[in-house]
C-alpha cells in the first residue's frame, strides 16, 4: 500500500495511540506515511481529535504508544531546537503575540537559531530582519510590517503566522484549521501563496480543514479522522488519492 | 430549601450585628461626633498659607519617595514574579518565589518604614525602601498570576520555534501582559503617594512628619493647608495616570 517509493518519508507515524486520560483513546493505532513535498489535509468533524493528531505529529504531544518519525528521527529523541528546525506548528488561533508588530512576530521564527544575549535585547541580525521582511512580502502583507497584530484583520494575521513559520525554515509545517475563518476567496488566495512558498522552500504541509473545496484545492491527499482512526478522505462521491494508511508495518 | 433570600438575609443580619458591636448604633456618641466635626471644620478655616514653603518641600520629598519606591519595587518584582510563574518554573521554585512575595506582603507599608528607619536611620531613604518593599510584595503576586494566565496556545506556538525560556518571557509573557503590567504600576504609584504621606509619622520622611506636628499641636489651620496640598497632588496623579492609560492602554482594547 505504500506509495512513498524511493522518495524519503517526511513524516512517518507508526501505530500511534494517544489519550489524555486513562484509556479514553483519542487516537487509536494511527499509522501514516507522508512523502516529502506532498501536502496533506486532514478532515473530520470538530471535537474528533484533529488538533490532538496534529500536535502529536508535530512532536508537541508524546504518544502513549507508537512513534512519530520526522525525516527518520523519532520526535521524542529530538531536543526542542532540533525539532524546531524540522517541524513548524501553527495553532488554530495562530499563537501570535498581539501587542507586538507583524515584523517582530515573524522574527520569532528565528529565535531557535539565536543566542539569548542579543535576542533578549530585541537585537536581531540584519539578515534575519531582511528575511522576515521578505517572508511578509511573499505573503502579500509587506506594507503592514510595523502594525501591531491586534490591529490586523483575520486574513492578515494568517499571513503573519505563515511568514513566522517560513522564517523558522522547517521542512514540515503542521497547521491547525488554517484559513478556516476566512471567506472563500481570501482563503483560496492565501492557500495559493502558501503552495508557492512551499514549493520554493521545499516544505511539506500538513493541515486540518473542514471545508471540502479548500481541501481539494490545497491537498495532494485528503485523510479523514473518524473515531480516532484515519480513513481515506471523500469529497462528494469521489475518493481522492490517499496516502498509505498501513494497519501494520 | 435554597431560597434566593437566604444569603441576603444572613448577610444583612451579620452586618447589623457587627455594626452594633462596633458602636455604630450609639446615637449619642455619633451626634457628638457630628458636632465636633463642625468645630474642627471651623478651626480649619481659613487655611494658613504661610507654611506653604515648608509644606511644599515636604510634599516634594513625599513625591520623590513614592516615585523612587514604586520604580524600585516594580523592577524587583519582575524577576520574582517570573520565578513565581508555575508554567515556566517547577512547583518548587515558583512556590518559593510566591512564598517570599506573600511574606513581604504580610507586613504593612508603615511597618516596613519602621523596619528601615531602624536599619538606615531617619529620613526619606527609609520611606523609599519601605515603599519599595511593599510594592515588591504586591506586584510580584499580581504579576505572577497575570503571567500564569498567558494564552497557552501562544506559548506553545512560540516554543515550537525553538525559543528558550528567557526568550519566551521576553517575547510572549511580558508583551502579552503589558497592558495589565502598566495598569498595576500606575495603581501602585497612586497608592504609594497616599501611603507615603503618612510615613513621616514614624520618621521615614515626607509630609507625614509635618502633618503629625500640626495634629499634635492642634494647629488645624496649618493642617488644613497640608491636607489641601495632599488633595492637589492626588488629583494631579489621577490626571497623569489617566493620561498614561489613554495613551498606552485604551488603544489595545479597541481591537
Amino acid at each position: 500500500m505504500t506509495d512513498s517509493g524511493s522518495a524519503p518519508a517526511a513524516l512517518h507515524a507508526e501505530r500511534v495511540w494517544f489519550s489524555f486520560r486513562n484509556h479514553d483513546w483519542v487516537l487509536r493505532d494511527i499509522s501514516l506515511v507522508i512523502p516529502a513535498g506532498k501536502h496533506t489535509v486532514i478532515m473530520g468533524p470538530s471535537g474528533i481529535g484533529k488538533t490532538t493528531l496534529l500536535r502529536v505529529l508535530a512532536g508537541l504531544l508524546k504518544p502513549n504508544q507508537g512513534q512519530v518519525r520526522v525525516f527518520g528521527h523519532p520526535t521524542e529523541e529530538l531536543k526542542p531546537r532540533e525539532l524546531s528546525a524540522l517541524v513548524g506548528y501553527i495553532p488554530q488561533q495562530l499563537g501570535l503575540v498581539r501587542n507586538l508588530c507583524a515584523l517582530e512576530n515573524v522574527l520569532m521564527g528565528a529565535l531557535g537559531r539565536l543566542a539569548d544575549s542579543r535576542a533578549l535585547l530585541g537585537l536581531f541580525p540584519r539578515d534575519e530582519i531582511e528575511k522576515a521582511r521578505a517572508a511578509l512580502e511573499m505573503m502579500g502583507i509587506g506594507h503592514k510590517n510595523s502594525e501591531q497584530v491586534f490591529r490586523l484583520s483575520g486574513g492578515e494575521r494568517q499571513r503573519v503566522a505563515i511568514a513566522r513559520t517560513l522564517l523558522q525554515h522547517p521542512r514540515i509545517v503542521v497547521a491547525d484549521e488554517f484559513a478556516s475563518d476566512l471567506d472563500l476567496a481570501l482563503a483560496s488566495e492565501i492557500l495559493t501563496r502558501i503552495r508557492r512558498a512551499a514549493e520554493q522552500e521545499q516544505i511539506t504541509f500538513i493541515m486540518s480543514m473542514h471545508r471540502m473545496g479548500l481541501a481539494r484545492q490545497f491537498g495532494d491527499a485528503v485523510l479523514a479522522l473518524k473515531n480516532g482512526e484515519l480513513v481515506p478522505g471523500f469529497i462528494g462521491n469521489e475518493i481522492l488519492e490517499t496516502l498509505s494508511i498501513e494497519p501494520s508495518l | 430549601m435554597r431560597s434566593p433570600f437566604v444569603l441576603p438575609v444572613i448577610t444583612t443580619f451579620f452586618l447589623l450585628a457587627v455594626l452594633a458591636h462596633l458602636g455604630f448604633f450609639d446615637w449619642a456618641r455619633l451626634s457628638r461626633g457630628f458636632r465636633n466635626l463642625g468645630i474642627l471644620g471651623a478651626d480649619m478655616v481659613p487655611p494658613d498659607l504661610g507654611i506653604l514653603p515648608v509644606a511644599s518641600a515636604a510634599l516634594w520629598e513625599t513625591v520623590e519617595m513614592s516615585f523612587a519606591g514604586t520604580l524600585l519595587g516594580f523592577l524587583a518584582s519582575l524577576p520574582l514574579s517570573i520565578l513565581g510563574t508555575r508554567r515556566l518554573f517547577s512547583t518548587w521554585v515558583s512556590s518559593l518565589a510566591r512564598f517570599i512575595a506573600a511574606g513581604i506582603r504580610t507586613i504593612p507599608v508603615l511597618l516596613w518604614a519602621i523596619v528601615f528607619v531602624i536599619l538606615v536611620g531617619l529620613g526619606p531613604l527609609a520611606g523609599t525602601l519601605g515603599i519599595a518593599a511593599y510594592t515588591v510584595g504586591y506586584l510580584a503576586k499580581i504579576y505572577a498570576d497575570l503571567f500564569e494566565g498567558t494564552d497557552p496556545e501562544i506559548m506553545e506556538a512560540v516554543q515550537s520555534t525553538g525559543a528558550s525560556k528567557l526568550q519566551l518571557v521576553r517575547f510572549v509573557v511580558i508583551p502579552e501582559a503589558a497592558n495589565a503590567v502598566l495598569a498595576q504600576v500606575l495603581f501602585m504609584l497612586e497608592y504609594n503617594i497616599r501611603a507615603s504621606s503618612i510615613l513621616g509619622f514614624v520618621g521615614a520622611g515626607g509630609l507625614g512628619f509635618v502633618i503629625q506636628i500640626y495634629l499634635q499641636s492642634l494647629d488645624y489651620r496649618r493642617l488644613a493647608t497640608v491636607l489641601l496640598l495632599v488633595l492637589v497632588i492626588v488629583l494631579l496623579m489621577d490626571g497623569i495616570s489617566a493620561w498614561l492609560r489613554n495613551r498606552f492602554l485604551l488603544s489595545a482594547h479597541t481591537a
